[in-house]
């Protein structure tokens, strides 16, 4: 950039002091960024930063007669912020495109995705046939990477996975041809290995068209593999923007520096004194699988859902179970809860054999075996005291007194590091990492040996799960405990597991000790997981400019 | 995902000829234990003028000195045979009866359907579209003022300011074109709430949701929108409450027939109660079942070829209602709708 303005044409998109409110409360103050044509910008920041209310106000997609945006955004040049709604229409999908962050909940559920995408060839200039528009939209169909564009045309949403539908949204998105897109966490809602394939087909269709990008994501990864500059936000307000590579090897604020501590990717080591203490040589494993297979039945057809799987977890170690959806990790960990009885093969616990066993028999076993589930936005009943959800394993097995059952409740609070003043509160108060607090002290109570954390952190913000791993690790420290961690990430797993089992459609495809199989995976597989976490580049690079500097 | 279909189609049949039978079977024997019995309450009262031998001839007809098992057992296989059996008052075949004026009502509850939807889908769509300033707010007011006025307070203020004030139709008369139009509307203003509030609650859900934001994000009018996006997901539940507010026409029917004036099933079922005319009550009655349950047979049997998401299954053959709107109870025999006070 150089310093006369006026010899340069107007950057693509210009956003000064820009200020949102909903009612009366003010998201977003006083943000300004500029994006060149064809160049790319991220906007990055938690929830409740002011993020996707930035995207929403440059689309002009606030709430009707809530939210109201102040200050200015330009287009080219071109200010849209008070253009009229019928002068602003036609820059829609023609001058600025937007790709979603949830793919299944973003197209029309009761039409086809060929009549949707049909809508979108009529934002195209000149007048064109109907059977002239389908082969647009089946030829940018395989341009984004779908095998079979008629059957994929002919499908309605629900047939087709979240991948799929991305590529769609993608693909209706450049039918346009765009000048810039402006894309809201469009992976967040995907497995790794899809995130990566999005990605990269995002960054191919830019380079190709020279569209502009306006990404949107909490992780500080994406963002420094997929932009050029960056916008760090906290609570509407910007913290820190540049050059990405520059925010990136040398966080000026606060902010971007605990952003920048947080990524898994970046700090591999970042619990290496919790995860690398001194375990005691185990006597005998705590967990272990003996070829368990696992057939369901369904429409009678026999799927085969986990397959031949056997490993162990030693006492107080994290073992991790990785794979993408559809790979079996589900079930088994639920063959582990006894929550379905394996086909073949038998799962051990202290070496006690828990297939087929009694519903009573069961109870018992399940005292010691807890879960932490997924999606802490529905697993805690919502019209519950944060007391009462606690409690509730405790009066379930009517373990001790009612006063001794409060302390309890108390204790396992405080353990996970949340305060007293919120036992009489409800979840839906709460922030979600708070809420998966809660959930990890319900799974704490019964003072359990293991606990399956069930992707703990996949619906949670980076920085956010950053805490939550604290505070797994600096239980098991303490107490113990030994974690059966289910994820599709594997820069987590490196940061906080011991050992790890990759599935791939219900077989095992590898499995040992973490450092061995993520730096020297033997399959296919397991590399292509490995170079789908992001932020390795510039990790590496920014290890490069650590090394030269020291 | 078809592939079951027929057989879901045979089910759904078998199910609605049981729901007929057992209507049949409980109507007969709810007119049996009434107090009153139609021999010497009927047959053998002189003003009737029954001579010894219709007498006879009828008890033996319907088998009335049999037990009652009996006679429901000689009924019902008449019933399957299509034979609907003889009025007790007029000493004439009930099917015919029934015919000349089933037609001016089920054309009465027809238009009163359309009449119906036209005015929900107008108050749905402008209490989601129209600026405030325009009124959306109001608009939204209307369901509920229109379920809380009693069908017969609409009607006769139709007839004062239509028929009396400005004449467009008369009373004498009213099985014209014009009189139909202003019964229908009489008997869909309180249906057309109910749908009104199924219709707004269901167009607010969708337009909150995603694809509704990433299809405005290609640049949609709001009038696109509601046609090609918000319309088809929102009307979806309609199908279901279509079915269930059938009985509700049919009773309000008879009650808009009484203000009108008009002949119909309603004069009809006031005359065989009066008279304890039982085989024409029976028919009639059956009659209603029959047409409750072959609606929400149809209704049944489409909803899976409109929304592709229903996968027929052995417990769930037709998505609930997704709405909190209201939803009516199912049409009761005795007829009369209740009218909504308050």
């Amino acid at each position: 950039m150089t310093n006369s303005p006026h010899a340069l044409p107007a950057p693509l998109l210009a956003a000064e002091s820009l200020s949102v409110s909903y009612g009366r409360t003010q998201v977003v103050t006083d943000v300004s960024f500029a994006l060149a044509e064809g160049s790319s910008l991220a906007l990055i920041g938690e929830s409740g930063s002011g993020k996707s209310t930035i995207a929403r106000s440059v689309l002009r997609l606030l709430p009707r007669d809530l939210g109201r945006a102040s200050g200015s955004v330009r287009l080219s040049g071109r200010e849209i912020l008070d253009l009229p709604e019928r002068r602003f229409r036609p820059l829609r999908g023609r001058e600025l495109g937007f790709i979603p962050q949830d793919p299944t909940s973003s197209l029309n559920q009761v039409r086809t995705v060929g009549s949707q995408a049909l809508e979108a060839t009529r934002l195209l200039d000149g007048e064109r046939g109907r059977a002239e528009r389908r082969e647009i939209v089946l030829d940018t169909l395989a341009r984004v990477g779908l095998d079979d564009p008629r059957r994929v045309f002919d499908s309605y949403p629900h047939q087709l996975s979240g991948g799929m539908l991305q590529r769609v949204l993608i693909g209706l998105t450049i039918i346009p041809e765009p000048r810039l897109i402006i894309a809201d966490e469009p992976t967040s809602a995907l497995d790794v290995t899809i995130q990566k394939r999005i990605l990269d087909l995002l960054s191919g269709l830019r380079e190709e068209r020279g569209i502009g990008l306006l990404l949107i994501t909490h992780d500080l990864a994406i963002a420094a593999d997929r932009t050029e500059e960056i916008v760090v936000l906290k609570d509407g307000t910007v913290q820190e923007a540049g050059p990405t590579r520059q925010v990136f090897a040398a966080p000026a604020s606060d902010y971007a520096r605990k952003l920048h501590g947080d990524v898994p990717a970046l700090n591999p080591d970042r619990y290496a004194t919790l995860r690398d203490r001194e375990i005691p040589a185990p006597a005998s494993p705590k967990i272990e699988f003996r070829d368990v297979g696992k057939t369901f039945s369904v429409e009678g057809q026999e799927l085969r859902a986990v397959a031949d799987a056997s490993f162990t977890v030693a006492p107080g170690t994290t073992h991790a179970l990785v794979g993408e959806s559809g790979s079996g990790k589900t079930t088994a960990v639920r063959l582990l809860l006894g929550l379905e009885q394996p086909t073949t093969g038998e799962v051990l616990v202290d070496g006690e054999t828990i297939s087929h066993r009694t519903h009573a028999d069961l109870r018992d076993v399940r005292r010691h075996l807890q879960l932490v589930y997924q999606n802490p936005f529905t697993s805690l009943d919502a019209t519950w005291r944060i007391r009462h959800i606690v409690r509730e394993p405790l009066d379930r097995y009517r373990i001790s007194s009612r006063r001794e059952r409060d302390e309890r409740v108390r204790e396992a609070l405080t353990a996970v590091g949340l305060d007293e003043g919120l036992l009489d509160r409800r979840p839906t108060n709460l922030s979600g990492g708070q809420r998966q607090r809660v959930a990890i002290a319900r799974s704490l109570v019964l003072r359990p040996d293991v606990i399956v954390l069930d992707e703990p952190t996949s619906a949670l913000d980076v920085s956010v799960q950053a805490d939550i791993l604290d505070v797994l690790l600096g239980l098991q420290a303490e107490l113990g405990l030994t974690y059966v961690f289910v994820s599709h990430d594997l820069a987590i797993v490196r940061q906080i597991a011991h050992t790890v089992t990759v599935m791939n459609r219900g077989r095992i495809v590898e499995q040992g000790p973490v450092g061995r199989v993520l730096s020297r995976p033997f399959t296919d597989y397991t590399r292509e997981l490995v170079a789908a976490v992001p932020g390795q580049e510039l990790a590496g690079h920014a290890d490069r400019v650590a090394e030269r500097t020291a | 995902m078809r592939s079951s279909y027929p057989g879901f189609v045979l089910r759904r049949l078998g199910q609605a000829v049981v729901v007929v039978l057992l209507a049949y079977i409980a109507t007969f024997v709810v007119i049996s234990v009434l107090p009153g019995d139609p021999v010497s309450g009927i047959l053998n009262n002189p003003e009737n003028g029954f001579s010894p031998e219709q007498v006879d001839q009828i008890v033996s007809y319907y088998k009335l000195d049999q037990p009652v098992p009996v006679q429901l057992w000689e009924s019902l296989s008449r019933f399957l045979t299509g034979d609907l059996g003889v009025s007790l008052r007029t000493n004439l075949p009930v099917a015919p009866m029934i015919g000349q004026v089933a037609a001016s009502t089920f054309s009465l509850a027809g238009a009163a359907l359309v009449i119906a939807l036209v005015l929900a889908f107008a108050v749905g769509y402008g209490a989601h579209a129209l600026p405030r300033w325009a009124g959306r707010d109001l608009l939204r007011a209307f369901p509920s003022l229109f379920l809380s006025v009693p069908n017969y307070v609409v009607g006769l203020l139709v007839l004062i300011f239509f028929s009396f004030q400005l004449h467009l139709f008369s009373v004498i008369d009213s099985e014209t074109p014009v009189g139909t139009f202003f019964a229908a509307l009489t008997l869909a203003i309180p249906v057309s709430a109910q749908l009104a509030e199924v219709i707004i609650a269901n167009l607010d859900h969708e337009s909150t949701q995603e694809y509704a934001t990433v299809a405005r994000s290609r640049g949609l009018t709001q009038a696109g929108l509601f046609v090609r996006h918000l319309l088809k997901p929102a009307s979806l539940p309609v199908v279901t409450v279509i079915a269930l507010i059938v009985g509700e026409l049919l009773g309000g029917a008879v009650l808009t027939e009484q203000i009108f004036g008009r002949n119909g099933l309603g004069s009809l079922v006031q005359q065989s109660v009066t008279t304890q005319d039982t085989p024409v009550l029976q028919a009639v009655v059956s009659l209603s079942a029959v047409v409750f349950v072959v609606v929400n047979l149809v209704a049944d049997l489409v909803y899976p070829l409109l929304d592709p998401r229903v996968r027929l299954t052995e417990t769930r053959a037709r998505a609930t209602v997704p709405a909190p709107g209201r939803v009516p109870g199912p049409f009761a025999p005795s007829g009369l709708s209740t009218p909504k006070a308050g």
